[in-house]
């Protein structure tokens, strides 16, 4: 009998922590099934680039994507928006109590409507603000021509700093700074340094100000015509896989950053207490204005979480 | 298996005489409906998404630009500030036309508009002044190709935009800063056949310009020649994205034609923009189609079942460009660049990385390679035109161009085995 | 007739025009930021939305200057092998070719209003406008049909007159390489 075949799509390299991620997964859902399963991983966009893998999925063409967490917003999930907001995740500790709590839950239900079912979390890290000039206060952001990718949330961010929101391929993004025609941007540690972004850019904040996360995403109708024992297995599989590419986020942020320190191409400012409080100060307006999209219960809840760990929002 | 059913069936329909954008559109849609279990909607996915990326739009944005130069006075001025130049040389105006159409080559962006440009103008002047029909057309027909060497280059974005998504691919400016060095080299190595060839035939030559007249016809051209710091400059300084300098270079194009040089009236205008939408929307049908086809090679695994089985033959570097090169000479018989870089560089990029050549170096082989095939026949679009302009038949004009045909295929060579002549440039100045 | 062959004209050029203009004004705009004097009047413009504006009517303008491209015979094929031909086989293959496109185009289209149908029963919205995405891809649809017209058109007066239009690539408007030759270039 010819095995259940699953088609996984993604938009980055295999080396990086959603393609080891995708691989892992491939391995363990294929064993877990005893074969019944075939995973095929499409890495680098070679099927699917990132403004059409969703409505791929949709399809049916694709099974299995992993997209980031803002691609859900233009598709009719606003709510997703709120993984964009600055400062909504003071540490990991919280950001886990969302993404594994009910919340998670609750926003992966809003995906079911569109024919996609969400199985899990995957965090690429938190940002580092870049520019070839140092980035003190939240002032010294104003008037500078700033990266982003899509999102409303990004851009009111980066406008609420006085900086001009520009938005850009990821693929862009080297040349561009390296030239001038933006003067810089907000990475996690890894992707900073995959992209060779320190070589380009004087100076960076350990702001840890904004969260760049994916989720693991199938097509509802694929999921749901599987066998139970099939489903269960598979779960199981993307459990280990989740903890598995989490794991490996978090030490490729760590061994990236010791790099592009290590390389003194780049200089790196640890913010004070103080430091932090205003680029707080100046940032939180912002989960204000966003209510009207993503919703005031959904913020309300985030901080209640975030309370519960100990933070005063 | 599947590889050659595609390739078969993709063959068969283009002999047929079919637009090569619906015969790639055909096949894709033939091989969906009876052979895989990709639904076949996405196609319509496809065809919407294949060119939603802003890097292809510096397409539409350089053949404006491209038409605005062409009938805005432009390319008379390029050729009268070369002639004061060269032209008191051995090949004259010959000689001029050459620099001409290097000059031309760096506003605009495709080979045909550079043909049409200077050679419209100039080879009319040559026959005045008794140059044989055939010596200003082989000029003109080779040294035209100059256009897509020199940046900026419509094939050159047609290249990045077919290897996309692999992690080497190069970026635009890249290739354009590459394509460089290429390209005055090209254009000198033509310059001395052209030299050459009107020494031993005593062809005529002008007086040499004073100084003062020099001056004047480089004032005369200075706000064409000026476009090649808006679009270089722009790229390289950081001021512009390349499809931002493509747009720039468009209403750059429309206010010298216009404002500046009053060669064309506002009246003309929507003329410009209609043509210039036609080529575009053409070019960017098959880049739709094309796209869809390397999305279904893709997902059939060919490019890779491809790629393991060349490694697997132990193929060096030396052989495998001397294959490509035999490929792309072959596909220059039956197509146009844009369609067999499109068709052909998603295939081939895999394997080049795979045994570790440059991607640069291997999109400015691919480049020199699609210019050769512009000038010979049976398809060769420089030809059509260049015979469009003199009225000379095909077969004429083919012995016309052998000379120079025969320096292009040595530098070819060059190109293909010396690196350094792509890669010394933009090492230098650093972007890459 | 006429009045679609028009507009057809119409839109296409103006969308190519527009592009021009949108990205002009955005990197004006960029450059404008970044001087103090004026920053605090401009930076509040939000012009995020100009690079989605520019491919979304570059995308039109591909649709429907293709069919536009049909009628002017702009689209290139490999001819080399069926001009070898005699006339009448040759022109069994024109016809073949032609009804391909119709085909093709007509399928197409169908795929693409199927897509659409479906796409408006989303609240699926572009990334930066925020447009519905089925507004949007309705120029797949729209354009492949009339494209489909379009093959039909030239495939019937083809089938009545033999004539085919025929794009000259050589062909300048307003340069007659004679004229162009007395009056300015080098004598
Ligand atoms: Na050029
Ligand atoms: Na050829």
């Amino acid at each position: 009998q010819d095995p259940i075949v699953i088609k996984f799509s993604h938009v980055v390299a295999p080396d990086t922590p959603k393609g080891k991620g995708a691989e892992r997964f491939k391995e363990l859902a294929e064993k877990a099934t005893g074969g019944k399963v075939k995973v095929e991983v499409y890495p680098n966009s070679q099927l699917y680039k990132d403004k059409e893998e969703l409505e791929a999925l949709q399809l049916g063409a694709v099974q299995m994507l992993a997209p980031s967490l803002a691609k859900f917003g233009p598709l009719g999930a606003k709510e997703f928006e709120v993984f964009d907001l600055p400062y909504i995740f003071p540490n990991k500790t919280v950001l886990r109590r969302v993404t594994e709590g009910p919340i998670g839950k609750q926003l992966f239900q809003k995906l079911e409507s569109k024919g996609i079912i969400g199985l899990a979390y995957w965090d690429n890290g938190f940002k580092v603000m870049s520019a070839n000039k140092p980035l003190i206060k939240p002032e010294d952001m104003k008037g500078l021509k700033m990266r982003i990718q899509s999102s409303k949330v990004l851009d009111a961010q980066m406008r609420a700093l006085g900086a001009l929101p520009q938005v850009m391929a990821f693929s862009e993004v080297y040349q561009a700074l390296q030239t001038g025609v933006v003067d810089g941007t907000e990475n996690p540690p890894s992707n900073m340094y995959t992209q060779k972004m320190h070589e380009v850019q004087k100076h960076a904040t350990l702001t840890d100000h904004g969260y760049l996360g994916y989720a693991v995403i199938v097509n509802k109708k694929f999921w749901d015509g599987l066998p139970a024992d099939v489903r269960t297995a598979l779960e199981g599989a993307m459990k280990e896989a989740t903890t598995f590419a989490n794991d490996i986020a978090q030490s490729e942020n760590d061994t990236s950053m010791a790099q592009m320190k290590a390389s003194g191409k780049t200089a790196f400012h640890e913010q004070t207490k103080e430091e932090r409080e205003a680029w707080m100060k100046a940032l939180l307006p912002v989960h204000k204005d966003a209510e009207s999209r993503v919703g005031k219960d959904l913020i309300q809840a985030i901080y209640k979480e975030a309370e519960a760990a100990g933070f005063k929002m | 298996m599947n590889g050659a059913i595609i390739f078969g069936l993709l063959i068969t329909l283009m002999l047929t005489g079919m637009p090569i954008s619906i015969a790639l559109g055909l096949t894709v849609l033939s091989f969906l409906f009876f052979l895989t279990q990709v639904p076949i909607d996405a196609v319509a996915l496809k065809l919407f998404t294949g060119i939603e990326k802003f890097e292809i739009m510096a397409i539409p944005f350089f053949i404006l630009a491209g038409n605005f130069l062409t009938h805005g006075g432009v390319a008379r001025r390029m050729i009268n500030f070369a002639t004061s130049m060269v032209g008191h040389w051995h090949g004259g105006l010959g000689l001029a036309g050459v620099m001409a159409c290097a000059l031309f080559a760096a506003v605009s962006g495709s080979s045909p508009a550079t043909v049409v440009a200077i050679g419209s103008i100039i080879l009319p002047a040559m026959v005045k002044q008794g140059f044989p029909k055939r010596f200003g057309a082989g000029i003109v027909t080779t040294s035209g190709a100059l256009g897509i060497l020199i940046p900026p280059s419509i094939v050159m974005v047609m290249y990045c935009v077919a290897v996309t998504g692999h992690p080497q691919a190069p970026s635009i400016g890249q290739m354009f800063l590459a394509g460089v060095v290429p390209g005055l080299m090209m254009a000198t190595m033509l310059g001395i056949t052209t030299w050459t060839r009107a020494r031993r035939n005593g062809y005529p030559r002008m007086p040499r310009a004073t100084f003062g007249e020099r001056w004047a016809a480089f004032r005369e051209s200075f706000w064409g020649l000026l476009l090649i710091v808006v679009v270089m400059g722009g790229i390289y300084s950081g001021v512009f994205t390349p499809t931002e300098a493509a747009a720039m270079a468009a209403v750059y194009a429309f206010v010298v034609a216009v404002f500046v040089y009053k060669d064309m009236t506002l009246r003309q205008v929507p003329k410009v923009l209609l043509d210039s939408a036609s080529m575009s929307a053409m070019l960017l049908y098959i880049i739709t189609n094309a796209v869809l086809f390397s999305f279904l090679m893709t997902s059939e695994q060919i490019p890779q079942t491809m790629a393991a089985w060349i490694i697997e033959q132990q193929m060096g570097v030396w052989v495998f460009l001397l294959v490509v090169n035999i490929v792309l000479l072959a596909a220059g018989n039956f197509m146009e660049p844009s369609s067999i870089v499109l068709i052909l560089a998603p295939i081939l990029f895999p394997v080049a990385m795979k045994l570790g050549i440059d991607p640069v170096h291997f999109g400015i082989l691919i480049i020199v390679n699609m210019e050769v095939g512009m000038c010979h026949p049976p398809v060769g679009l420089n030809l059509y035109v260049a015979s469009g302009i003199t009225k000379m038949g095909i077969t004429e004009l083919t012995v016309a161009v052998w000379p120079w045909l025969l320096t292009m295929l040595v530098f070819l060579a060059m190109v293909t085995y010396i690196p350094a002549i792509s890669l010394w440039f933009p090492r230098l100045i650093g972007v890459m | 007739m006429k009045i679609l062959d028009r507009l057809e004209e119409t839109l296409i050029a103006s969308l190519m025009a527009a592009a021009t203009l949108v990205i002009f004004v955005a990197v004006v705009h960029r450059y404008l930021s970044g001087i103090p004097a004026v920053q605090d009047y401009v930076l509040h413009w939000n012009l995020a939305w100009a690079q989605e504006l520019c491919i979304y009517m570059f995308v039109w303008m591909a649709k429907f200057g293709a069919a536009y491209g049909v009628r002017t015979g702009i689209h290139v094929g490999v001819d080399v092998v069926i001009n070898r031909l005699d006339r009448g086989p040759r022109h069994a293959f024109v016809l073949f070719g032609l009804l391909a496109g119709a085909l093709f185009t007509g399928v197409v289209g169908t795929l693409g209003a199927n897509f659409v149908w479906h796409m408006a029963d989303t609240e699926q919205v572009s990334a930066d406008l925020e447009l519905p995405m089925w507004i949007v891809y309705l120029a797949v649809p729209c354009g492949s049909y009339l494209m489909c017209f379009r093959f039909l058109q030239v495939a019937w007066s083809f089938l009545r007159s033999g004539e085919l239009p025929h794009h000259d690539h050589a062909h300048v408007d307003g340069i007659d390489p004679v004229e162009a030759a007395k009056e300015g270039g080098p004598a």
